[in-house]
């Protein structure tokens, strides 16, 4: 969803991070996506190797670490997976309220000379 | 070469923006509610049959979000409260930057409520803030139980859902049964209403407006508290 903006997004922090450590040029872009952020890697991938030509990230490659999503019952206390949104515990059925991850959507590390 | 650790958000030009539109609308002791559907759900009549009933009471403004024509804001003026329409031209949701060019031609020193009527659509409005106190997500009898769980940010995201058309329900294979049961996997926490807007029998409207009614004072009453 909009994964062609969120690539123009990511490439205005990482030249504004690359000035400000005066960087010339990007190699390597890490992204960490969480799996209920509603955005697919496959696409952020498709889009990014578009949208970098002309800019000083043109040769560099993106990483993305997905991140499964994860709840914590505050009932019974069981870390379970959160499979399609779906946040009843498993064990006690209970509507878990405290997500720990799956929602990331940040750049995580830059690297460049 | 050199490894620079960024952890930056990416969505934060957006949130910036939104973050002093929220700051504003809290100075001014504004409950903020964020309107989303798909198109067609009743998301407009939903807002007629509000405002008509409660205007008198409370001090309403509304923004209205669509990629063309002012034919929401119309109807909205003809309520007689003050509307403003932004037509995206293209964009499918409603963004920061949308919002305070909107903010910016309505007098909010006279405004207890403000409904921001999202852009008909049930993805991307659930990814961008608008600095609402509250999302609203309207899901029509028509277009099927199943909605949900296909379009699970949308519902999870909201403080309430409202269940429309409720008059045609017999005409379709709705199942509320299963709608309740899906709802509370994705958001149990969420407030249920079922209404019509057909005229004369505005199902559900005064639960929906007492409800809304409540929400607008707690909010009044925390901001005069913190001033």
């Amino acid at each position: 969803m909009h994964e062609v903006s969120i690539i123009q997004n990511v490439i205005e922090i990482v030249t504004k991070q690359a000035l400000e450590n005066k960087l010339t040029k990007i190699n390597k872009v890490s992204l960490k996506i969480g799996e209920l952020s509603g955005v697919m890697p496959e696409s952020l991938k498709f889009a990014y190797d578009s949208c970098i030509k002309g800019t000083m990230l043109e040769e560099s490659t993106l990483g993305i670490e997905t991140v499964s999503a994860l709840g914590e019952c505050k009932d019974c206390n069981l870390e379970f997976p959160i499979e399609h949104f779906n946040k009843l515990c498993p064990s006690c059925n209970k509507f878990c309220t405290n997500i720990i991850r799956g929602y990331e959507l940040y750049i995580n590390t830059i690297e460049g000379d | 070469m050199s490894e620079i650790k960024v952890v930056a958000n990416i969505l934060h030009t957006n949130e910036e923006i939104t973050s002093q539109n929220k700051q504003l609308l809290n100075e001014k002791g504004i409950y903020v509610i964020n309107m989303m559907s798909s198109p067609g759900s009743g998301k407009t009549s939903l807002l007629e049959r509000i405002i008509s009933k409660l205007k008198d009471k409370i001090r309403i403004a509304v923004i209205e979000g669509d990629l063309y024509t002012t034919k929401d804001a119309e109807r909205i003026e003809a309520q007689g409260v003050p509307v403003v329409q932004i037509n995206t031209g293209g964009a499918c949701h409603l963004d920061g930057k949308m919002i305070k060019g909107a903010l910016d031609s309505l007098n909010l020193d006279n405004v207890d409520l403000l409904v921001i009527e999202n852009v008909g659509n049930l993805v991307c409005p659930a990814a961008f803030e608008l600095g609402e106190d509250i999302k609203i997500t309207v899901l029509s009898t028509p277009e099927g139980n199943d909605k949900p769980l296909k379009y699970p940010r949308m519902f999870e995201n909201s403080g309430a859902i409202i269940l429309n058309k409720m008059d045609l329900l017999e005409l379709t294979n709705f199942d509320k049964v299963e709608f309740y049961k899906d709802i509370n996997s994705l958001n149990a926490l969420a407030t249920i209403f079922e209404t019509s807007c057909v005229k004369d029998q505005d199902q559900g409207i005064d639960e929906l407006c007492a409800w809304l009614s409540q929400q607008v004072n707690i909010n009044s009453i925390f901001y005069e508290a913190c001033i």
